[in-house]
């Protein structure tokens, strides 16, 4: 029942519900793009123990925005949260040049994974602002997802949790990116 | 979903079975063309969704109560018998799925409100399926917390009417946890493994209390692994423990006599439980190697059920003189103080007094009976009691109030029947307590007293039950039939003060049948004997029983303006 309401609301308004995780190493700024999102305020957070979720309505869609925490121990429990996702967000602290390669093997385990095999990818190269950080295409020539994913539509975008810069633009083309997929 | 036929873009391909290879698994265990149900396609889908874990129990759940629920019996069936293979293959992830609320509501969807007069075939297997979760998983799984669900639906059933099929006790026992030793990695794996199936449950619903309950579990998986492994040693401890009990039961079997019975199925099975637990030692002892003290104590205890199995095949190929050679020292036996300050002797010393009554192979009577006796009384006190109506005081109303039956009164049917079949079970376990001696005592006196005074009939007999400064009650009991007491209170005050607001309430085990009339009053002057007297008859409570009839009162009222409340258990002599 209320699938096919909710089939007809997407024909008639193209109004969508979908489930967004957001994932990537600590200290990335996932749970501070969040609550910009969410309350376009800078909430500054402890390191996550757990998750957050909240719902983001943009344009006709609501996004369920999942963020779980990246310590190193809350890695394996990740992939509980992948069932159901349509997009998987990934935040990268582009200044951390250190852990870059890190954070490209878990990635990689990620899409990898069956669950997450047909989630539109979005990699956000997060906290731009600062000196030193590397570009999205920088970032995007060494995470090679080129080479590697043949069926997965993804991008690169450059963000700034603390302005805002790049937030809306991701979500703008994850919409775009999903609607063909649902009128199949 | 009501498309006509027309084609599209994409290519017509051949209708894949709906979605996942593990639907189709479904499909094939169930499909029509099978005489029976195939365990071996059962088993796979088992293997199937242990081997994925994710989604897959959950999926599974869902595809086959659709198949129980689909028209044709044939597939009913076979779904049916599939469910059972998974529920005793796939642990608790599956057992999580069957219990959840929207699962049980899909499986009884063919219910009618009212029990038909005659069960369907699928009706009858879903009843059976659901006592069987009730009477294993639902009370000895380590997470029974999770799976309330089954018991409400159990409850519910029970309350619309429906008969439970009694289910044969070697089904049961398949659902029973054994007695494994398990090292630590694999405790901690079924751990992982169960914690992670309720995470992604609760991920899944989403509900706001689900989702803090989420964060909390991934707090306690991710955050406080030493917390787990805690837990983990503490099993292994506990488990050690009951093997050093069965190693010495072992023992005092084997020399308890020079030709013991060979044949004997506790010897039998007590030697394999030893035997299969060696290898663990091993591997206990490579996974917990910095553990001196458990280190110690696994490789004595090797030791010792080295010698214990040696002793028995001895004994087994008929060489009993060797084998009394071999002098096996007792585990359980007072620990030697250079021992008594490892952690696990200090554990063991904890364990020891809970579990006394289970398998201790030198049982103290007098501490045995005196918890079984307790346990017993605990469970006594949560029972409910049936207070008959009362009708005194309402005037002229006598007739209405004698004839309604009163065992309906105050038994909630929710909570009342779990608490009473708790009872029933522990009655059947525990060893029949002694009689009262001074009841009986009482009770010969009295009946002497009525012979000599001819007023009642000569089996009828009056018991004390309960004596105070103000009240005392006395029941009169008459067994009428085979099956049915026929049941007389008398309340005297022996006091100097009034006794008012007299109410008496019995409760009696759930098997029988308790019907009280009403009180013939609620008010006893000073000194007077019988003021208030009660009849009731118990049905269902057979002759020889074999065990004593118990019941629980209890009597409340007010005298020189204070309530008073007594209560306590009473033992029926043998009538």
């Amino acid at each position: 029942m209320g699938n096919s309401i909710s089939k007809v609301m997407v024909k008639m308004f193209g109004y969508r519900e979908m489930k967004i995780l957001m994932l990537g190493l600590d200290n990335a700024g996932k749970t501070t793009i969040l609550y910009k999102l969410k309350l376009n305020k800078i909430k500054t957070s402890a390191p996550t123990v757990g998750f957050n979720v909240e719902t983001v309505s943009f344009r006709n869609v609501k996004f369920n925005m999942w963020d779980v925490g990246g310590q190193d121990r809350l890695r394996p429990l990740w992939r509980h949260y992948f069932p159901a996702t349509t997009a998987l967000i990934f935040v990268l602290d582009s200044q951390d040049t250190a852990r870059l390669n890190e954070a490209k093997e878990e990635l990689y385990s990620i899409i990898s994974d069956k669950e997450m095999e047909d989630v539109v990818l979005l990699v956000l190269a997060n906290k731009q602002d600062l000196k030193g950080a590397m570009g999205p295409q920088q970032i995007s020539d060494y995470l090679e997802l080129n080479d590697h994913l043949d069926n997965q539509l993804w991008c690169v975008i450059g963000s700034n949790a603390l302005t805002g810069q790049g937030l809306v633009e991701g979500l703008s083309w994850i919409t775009n990116n999903t609607k063909a997929k649902d009128k199949k | 979903m009501s498309q006509g036929i027309y084609l599209s873009d994409q290519p017509v391909r051949r209708p894949q079975p709906a979605g996942n290879s593990l639907v189709r698994k479904i499909q094939r265990a169930c499909r029509l063309t099978l005489d029976e149900p195939d365990l071996g396609l059962n088993l796979d889908v088992a293997d199937f969704i242990n081997a994925k874990q994710g989604a897959a129990p959950r999926d599974a759940a869902i595809a086959i109560v659709k198949l129980i629920n689909s028209r044709d019996t044939h597939t009913a069936v076979f779904a049916l018998a599939l469910l059972d293979v998974l529920v005793k293959n796939c642990g608790y992830p599956f057992h999580l799925q069957i219990s959840r609320k929207e699962f049980l509501n899909e499986l009884v969807k063919r219910f009618p409100e009212r029990p038909p007069l005659r069960f369907t075939k699928v009706q009858r297997l879903v009843l059976t399926a659901i006592e069987e979760w009730y009477q294993t998983i639902c009370k000895h799984a380590a997470y029974k917390e999770d799976l309330a669900y089954i018991r409400d639906m159990h409850r519910l059933l029970k309350y619309k009417g429906y008969v439970f099929p009694k289910i044969k006790e070697e089904d049961l026992s398949v659902l029973r946890p054994g007695d494994h030793l398990k090292t630590p990695s694999e405790i901690q794996k079924e751990q992982e493994i169960a914690q992670a199936a309720k995470l992604e449950e609760l991920i899944r619903r989403g509900r706001p209390e689900d989702l803090k309950e989420a964060n909390k579990l991934m707090k306690v998986m991710a955050g406080f692994k030493e917390d787990n492994a805690i837990k983990s040693k503490q099993l292994i401890n506990d488990e050690l423990f009951k093997l050093k009990r069965k190693a010495d039961l072992f023992k005092d079997m084997l020399s308890a006599s020079d030709a013991p019975n060979m044949e004997n199925d506790t010897l039998v099975e007590l030697y394999s439980a030893l035997k299969v637990s060696q290898p663990k030692f091993q591997k206990i002892i490579e996974e917990e190697h910095d553990d001196d003290a458990l280190v110690q104590d696994i490789l004595q205890f090797n030791d010792t059920v080295n010698q214990l199995v040696q002793k028995y095949s001895l004994l087994k190929t008929g060489n009993p003189g060797e084998a009394a050679n071999i002098q096996v020292q007792s585990l359980s036996a007072p620990i030697p103080a250079s021992q008594s300050s490892g952690a696990l002797a200090n554990e063991l010393n904890l364990i020891d007094f809970g579990d006394a009554d289970e398998q201790s192979p030198s049982p103290t009577p007098a501490g045995t009976s005196g918890n079984s006796v307790d346990d017993l009384l605990g469970d006594l006190n949560n029972l409910n009691f049936s207070q008959p109506p009362q009708s005194f005081g309402l005037g002229g109303s006598i007739a209405l109030g004698a004839a309604q039956p009163t065992t309906q009164a105050q038994t909630a049917p929710a909570s009342g029947l779990d608490l009473l079949s708790g009872f029933n079970d522990s009655v059947s376990l525990s060893p029949p307590p002694p009689p009262p001696r001074q009841d009986l005592f009482e009770a010969n006196k009295s009946a002497f007293d009525d012979f000599t005074g001819g007023f009642d009939p000569p089996s009828a007999s009056r018991v004390q039950v309960f004596n105070s400064e103000h009240l005392k009650i006395e029941f009169e009991i008459l067994r009428r039939s085979e099956s049915s007491i026929k049941l007389s209170s008398f309340f005297s005050n022996s006091g100097s003060a009034p006794i008012s607001d007299l109410t008496f309430m019995v409760a009696v085990p759930k098997s029988m049948v308790l019907k009280l009339d009403p009180q013939s009053g609620n008010f006893i002057s000073a000194g007077v004997k019988d003021g208030v007297t009660q009849y009731g008859s118990i049905e269902n409570a057979y002759h020889n029983a074999g065990k004593p009839l118990k019941v629980k009162w209890k009597a409340t009222y007010t005298v020189n303006a204070t309530p008073v409340e007594e209560t306590a258990v009473f033992a029926f002599p043998q009538v």
